[in-house]
């Protein structure tokens, strides 16, 4: 899987690389807009993470570019501008999704993996870690072919932890995630501790091969 | 201090003003007039006085007036050797029969000497017509000072009001103005220079104070743009250096520290930044959004936490509440709004929300009213709890004042009620 990254900010850049890296990623990286140019059109990748605002031109107009060569790959715009029509308009242009800075990585993780999941469009859309699968399309998971029933923020929950099997993800990462903005305070955290109890009682309970586990009261990790 | 208009307080200073000056006028006018009306009365006694001497002499019958008849003269002879002949014109009041009264006369004593013998001579002459004159004097200063201030309040009254009209049509503009709102000052440039005058100190003024607001508002703006990329890359380094499996357990503790207060510094940023936004208007587009449903989807999504913790919230739907405006907008508003209550209520503690057509109302329990000048304000606190942004309250207000057809209200009614109401505009 090959992953282009077309960010500026060359920190950034670096931490996105290894971050992909790390879940088995081929990262490519670009810093500007000839660049970025150059790759989209002598490469393929399988998803590309556009920043918007680079120097030499626009991410948006890189992004039609893509669109116009017609090879199959996500585009992810990433951006610092949270306005909507900055969304909007990136979103029409077909970009497949939109973060926006400041992220988290088990984040970027989990948008990267499903946009390039739907970009698969004869594949198997479902997600296999184990003997658990899970169906983002239908929002079913089924754990040793019988299906068990979550609710929306659960399915949400456990689809963050598939998506970044084996990492840590701190709780506030998780808190976002799952509840968004809403989730604004000290008891929101043991509020996480809560919901991910409750998962995991259901994931015992359908005999899941792997488990949630609290490292060290920071974050939760599934293996 | 009791204010007047423009109007009543130069009235009442010209009023003032106007009576001291007749009043003046009045006692020169009338010491002058009858300085002239006692000359020509002396002049005419003195004219009798030359008169009668003289007759005196050619009829010596007339000597013998010894009483004020129809003569208005009386002739007394005077013993004696020798007598000053001096005249002497002073006031006095006489009894006249004709008149049966007394009456205020002018008269005029000589002494003469008509052969050998001395005569006193008196003559009078009535006087009645100086205080007529007095009083028709006084009447008519009396006409002319209602004359002159009744014109003058009519006068006073078209011509401020012309002349000030253009002053009342700036101040009305001035009234309908808001700082940020990028209307123009449209100037109507009075004929009056010194309205012009202002016109043009006002729109500098403006000029100057939109400049001001609008860089402002574009610095924290940018700021918090800026601050997103370098914020990005800290958390996200940490959470790299987090997935490292040889960190020991206080490590990973410490490095969570840093991640949270990190994660704050996110928050309030964001916050600012949608603040921001909210006040450069730049969420334009907007549509009928039922308040109704709305509550229903966040409830949903709150519902796990309301759960956590033990709280019960009452929903009392009494219609519809729908209002023109940013979906988007509105979801923040109702969530913040919300999220308020639950926060702030504790474990098993109620909160109480009611929709009716034209009024949205939340309602958490509590002991005391909030501070009614603090709760809207940026960074303010209750206290409790170090994890608030402090903005939560700014963000909803800011929304509502965005837009004139909703106004936010907060009373203490055995508890905290925020409520949203329609309002009609004017």
């Amino acid at each position: 899987m090959k992953v282009l990254v077309i960010e500026d900010e060359s920190e950034l850049q670096g931490v996105i690389r290894d971050a992909l890296s790390k879940e088995g990623y081929l990262t490519e990286t670009a810093g500007n807009f000839d660049q970025a140019l150059d790759k989209i059109i002598s490469y393929e990748y399988d998803c590309i993470l556009l920043d918007i605002m680079l120097p030499g031109g626009s991410g948006l107009e890189l992004l039609s570019e893509i669109k116009k060569s017609n090879k199959k790959q996500a585009v992810i715009i990433i951006s610092a501008k949270d306005s909507v029509e900055d969304k909007v308009s990136g979103l029409d242009m077909g970009a497949d999704d939109y973060l926006t800075k400041p992220f988290h990585l088990a984040e970027l993780n989990a948008r990267v993996k499903s946009a390039i999941r739907r970009q698969n469009q004869h594949g198997d859309h479902k997600l296999h870690w184990r003997n658990i699968i899970l169906d983002p399309d239908n929002r079913t998971v089924f754990i040793n072919q019988e299906e068990i029933s979550l609710n929306r923020k659960e399915f949400d929950l456990l689809y963050y932890f598939i998506t970044n099997p084996e990492r840590l993800i701190n709780k506030t990462s998780i808190a976002e995630y799952v509840w968004g903005d809403y989730m604004e305070q000290a008891s929101s955290l043991d509020f996480v501790y809560s919901q991910i109890k409750n998962l995991r009682k259901k994931l015992t309970a359908a005999g899941a091969d792997g488990d949630i586990q609290s490292v060290y009261g920071v974050g939760y990790k599934i293996s | 201090m009791q204010r007047r208009s423009l109007k009543n307080y130069t009235l009442r200073y010209l009023v003032v003003a106007i009576l001291a000056i007749i009043g003046v006028w009045a006692a020169a006018f009338y010491l002058v007039v009858i300085e002239e009306v006692y000359d020509n009365i002396d002049d005419g006694l003195k004219d009798s006085r030359h008169r009668i001497i003289s007759e005196a002499g050619s009829d010596p019958e007339i000597l013998n007036t010894g009483e004020f008849g129809i003569t208005q003269f009386k002739i007394t002879g005077l013993p004696g050797a020798h007598h000053d002949t001096k005249t002497q014109i002073y006031n006095s009041e006489l009894y006249l029969p004709q008149q049966d009264d007394k009456t205020s006369v002018r008269i005029l004593e000589t002494i003469f000497k008509n052969g050998r013998q001395y005569y006193r001579l008196e003559i009078y002459t009535s006087t009645v017509e100086e205080d007529d004159l007095l009083e028709d004097l006084l009447i008519a200063l009396a006409a002319l000072y209602v004359a002159l201030v009744v014109s003058i309040v009519m006068l006073n009254h078209f011509i401020l009001r012309k002349a000030w009209k253009p002053f009342y049509k700036i101040l009305d503009k001035l009234g309908g103005y808001r700082l940020g709102s990028s209307r123009k000052f449209d100037r109507s440039d009075p004929r009056i220079i010194e309205f012009n005058n202002l016109e043009e100190a006002l729109e500098a003024m403006m000029e100057r104070n939109e400049t001001i607001y609008s860089r402002q508002k574009q610095f924290i703006e940018n700021a918090s743009h800026e601050l997103q990329t370098p914020l990005a890359i800290a958390a996200n380094k940490l959470e790299l250096l987090m997935e490292n499996e040889q960190l020991t357990e206080d490590q990973l503790h410490k490095i969570e520290e840093v991640n949270n207060t990190l994660h704050r510094l996110k928050r309030i940023n964001k916050s600012l930044l949608t603040i921001s936004k909210i006040e450069n208007k730049q969420f334009q587009t907007t549509e009928t959004i039922c308040f109704n449903v709305l509550l229903t989807q966040l409830l949903e999504e709150y519902a796990s936490l309301v759960q956590f913790k033990e709280i019960r919230i009452t929903l009392e739907d009494r219609g519809t509440f729908e209002v023109n405006m940013n979906r988007d907008l509105a979801t923040v508003l109702v969530s913040n709004l919300l999220k308020n209550a639950i926060v702030h209520s504790g474990k098993g503690r109620l909160v109480e929300i009611s929709i009716a057509p034209g009024s949205f109302l939340i309602k958490n329990e509590g002991d005391s009213p909030l501070n009614t000048a603090l709760i809207f304000e940026r960074f303010h606190k209750g206290g409790q709890n170090e994890h608030s942004t402090g903005l939560g309250l700014s963000i909803v207000q800011s929304i509502c004042n965005l837009y004139d057809n909703i106004l936010l209200k907060y009373d203490f009614r055995n508890g905290h009620c925020f409520e949203i109401i329609m309002h009609k505009p004017v």
